[in-house]
């Protein structure tokens, strides 16, 4: 039988702790289970994601942004760009929806546990990114250096603001922002794209794992920029975008070459995908 | 080995029919042949290939998955000890192989449950049914290797019949039975087999295609040409015995409430990858059309295929039903040439 007791797609009913909004049409959403169970019992790890179901709407794929360090609440940071995300934003504190999941594999945090964390993300990529993050500041001490590289299109775009902010106080994460344009001029940090940063900052590319998620139009000069640096290809990993539409290998609609996004995926390391060329 | 009398079939088929939904031949007013529930009137064993296979026994074109009530969603799983009668042994090898993605990493309850009550009785292929049979080249026929309960070789008067399992024994309760001594029916079933792989010459670019694929050494050129002609119909894929991948959609009677259905999707369409950014890693059709037929051809898991050659079983169908050819047959062709 299946893990989640019998049938892969049953669901299960969430209620909206808080609403926060983050930039324009970006919200995240701190959910609680309404089943009597926790989110402790949830078992989600970071980089994974869940099914949201909206009945009458359909179901989509959101990733996790919080980390299961943090078990009081789980956290989704939603784009309004869809049927069922239209319907969730139409929700408030104490409505409820329902959820199938956690789906996919994560970051793989064990392997990453001693060493030194490149992250770089890129717009809505922070939201399964963040899981990561958060987790690995939770639990500092099983990290080497800790640099995340983050970039948006431009100021008003920047997710988790106060949380990026709050970095500035800590000297245990190395943060790098960027923004792409910035037509008022009030950026104080980086103007240009992500992969500028690369060269604001110095990096041991030998001992260093990368992890990255953000537009598809990312990744390409992310890797180039990389592997240029000497980073070795299976210290690369990813988090890809797909249409995961039923989370557990079987509507067909995330897969690619002899892979299922949502179930191999959607974190890969870089050899597993390199010679796809749908992949990236 | 154990005799069935041709003239008896009705009446055997009455038997099964009385514990089974019976799945069975049928001559329809049009004169095609389709897989229907077994009805004296219209069943026939002068049948040719059928349109579909029985894979919507299995998988149907839509289904309703949740009865949906205050936001509660109930499942329905609607399992009923099914027979399917007379599916040849591409058709076979394409339920083993769906059956084995269905039930891997997560078992789908739906498919399972309609799948492993059902007993199958294949009646192997005396010959080619048209000129797009392939089998012999995918490995998964003229004969039926595995997954059947009773495989039946028709001999002129009599069927032979083969058991595959202990559902097959207890199928033959019950049943008028006759015996032919083993060493003649041997002799029969080599007879019944040279002569039919003789009628469904192996196609022998099929495996330097999958080669070619393998190699990447594919030009892009192939796949714009077919993409230029590709009408998006998505009818390859539902005639398909090992296509399986489907779309969900919600049918609202009030807030709430409703039903949950899951219906038959194709790769080649184009929003089957599209994400919510808008962004299409599978942007146009040339990519949609590589995509699945590197799927069949290269990229089905091997762990599904068990025996067979790929996840093509040759039997034939989008060669038959693509309205502008590009069936299996034809993207071989254009590879390999």
């Amino acid at each position: 039988m299946g893990e989640h007791g019998g049938n892969i797609y049953q669901l299960r009913p969430v209620s909206i702790v808080r609403t926060l909004p983050q930039i324009k049409d970006h919200r995240l959403f701190q959910l609680k289970l309404e089943d009597g169970t926790t989110w402790e019992n949830f078992g989600h790890q970071p980089g994974q994601f869940i099914e949201v179901s909206i009945f009458g709407k359909g179901e989509a794929p959101i990733s996790i942004s919080s980390p299961p360090t943090r078990p009081d609440t789980l956290e989704i940071c939603v784009r309004k760009t869809g049927k069922v995300t239209d319907a969730l934003f139409e929700m408030s504190k104490g409505s409820i929806f329902n959820i199938r999941g956690p789906y996919g594999r994560g970051f793989p945090v064990e392997q990453l546990k001693g060493k030194k964390l490149l992250l770089v993300a890129g717009g809505l990529g922070l939201a399964p990114l963040r899981s990561l993050l958060l987790y690995s500041l939770d639990k500092r001490k099983d990290f080497d250096d800790i640099i995340l590289m983050y970039g948006t299109n431009n100021p008003d775009n920047v997710l988790f603001k106060y949380e990026l902010l709050s970095f500035f106080d800590r000297d245990d994460i190395n943060y790098l922002y960027s923004v792409d344009r910035d037509e008022e001029g009030i950026w104080k940090q980086y103007v240009g794209v992500v992969t500028g940063l690369f060269d604001r900052t110095d990096l041991s590319p030998q001992e260093t794992y990368a992890v990255m998620c953000g537009p598809p139009v990312m990744y390409k000069f992310v890797l180039q920029k990389l592997l240029k640096l000497g980073f070795a290809k299976k210290h690369i990993f990813m988090s890809l975008e797909r249409m995961m539409k039923c989370g557990v290998g079987k509507c067909g609609h995330c897969a690619f070459g002899d892979k299922y996004c949502c179930i191999e995926g959607p974190v890969f390391n870089y050899p597993e995908i390199e010679n796809i060329k749908e992949a990236i | 080995m154990k005799t069935l009398a041709k003239k008896d079939i009705n009446k055997i088929l009455g038997i099964w029919a009385q514990k089974h939904a019976l799945l069975a031949p049928a001559k329809m007013d049009n004169g095609d042949c389709i897989f229907g529930a077994f009805n004296e009137k219209t069943f026939t064993l002068d049948y040719k290939k059928p349109p579909l296979s029985p894979k919507s026994f299995f998988f149907p074109q839509a289904e309703v998955i949740f009865r949906v009530e205050n936001n509660k969603y109930n499942e329905v799983v609607a399992a009923k000890k099914g027979l399917i009668f007379g599916l040849r042994s591409c058709d076979m090898m394409g339920i083993r192989q769906s059956s084995s993605f269905m039930f891997r990493d997560n078992e789908d309850i739906y498919y399972k449950a309609k799948q492993s009550s059902a007993a199958m009785v294949v009646m192997a292929c005396p010959h080619a049914q048209n000129e797009t049979c392939f089998c012999t080249t995918t490995l998964s026929g003229p004969v039926a290797k595995k997954g059947f309960d009773l495989q039946l070789y028709d001999t002129g008067d009599v069927f032979l019949v083969e058991v595959g399992s202990p559902r097959g024994e207890e199928l033959l309760v019950g049943i008028p039975l006759a015996e032919m001594e083993e060493s003649k029916a041997k002799q029969k079933i080599d007879e019944f087999i040279k002569k039919a792989r003789q009628s469904i010459p192996e196609v022998k670019l099929v495996a330097s295609a999958m080669e070619k694929l393998k190699d990447k050494k594919v030009a892009e050129k192939v796949w714009d040409d077919f993409g230029a002609k590709c009408i998006t119909c998505g009818g390859c894929a539902f005639v398909c015995p090992t296509c399986t991948c489907f779309n969900v959609y919600d049918h609202q009677y009030s807030p709430g409430n409703g039903l949950r259905l899951r219906a038959w999707d194709a790769c080649l369409y184009g929003g089957f990858t599209r994400e919510a950014s808008g962004h299409n890693p599978r942007a146009s059709q040339a990519l949609r059309l590589k995509r699945r037929h590197e799927h069949k051809l290269l990229d089905y898991n091997s762990t599904d295929i068990q025996d067979g050659l790929c996840g093509c079983v040759g039997c034939g169908r989008c060669s038959d039903y693509c309205p502008v050819h590009i069936g299996t047959l034809e993207v071989v062709k254009a590879i390999a040439g």
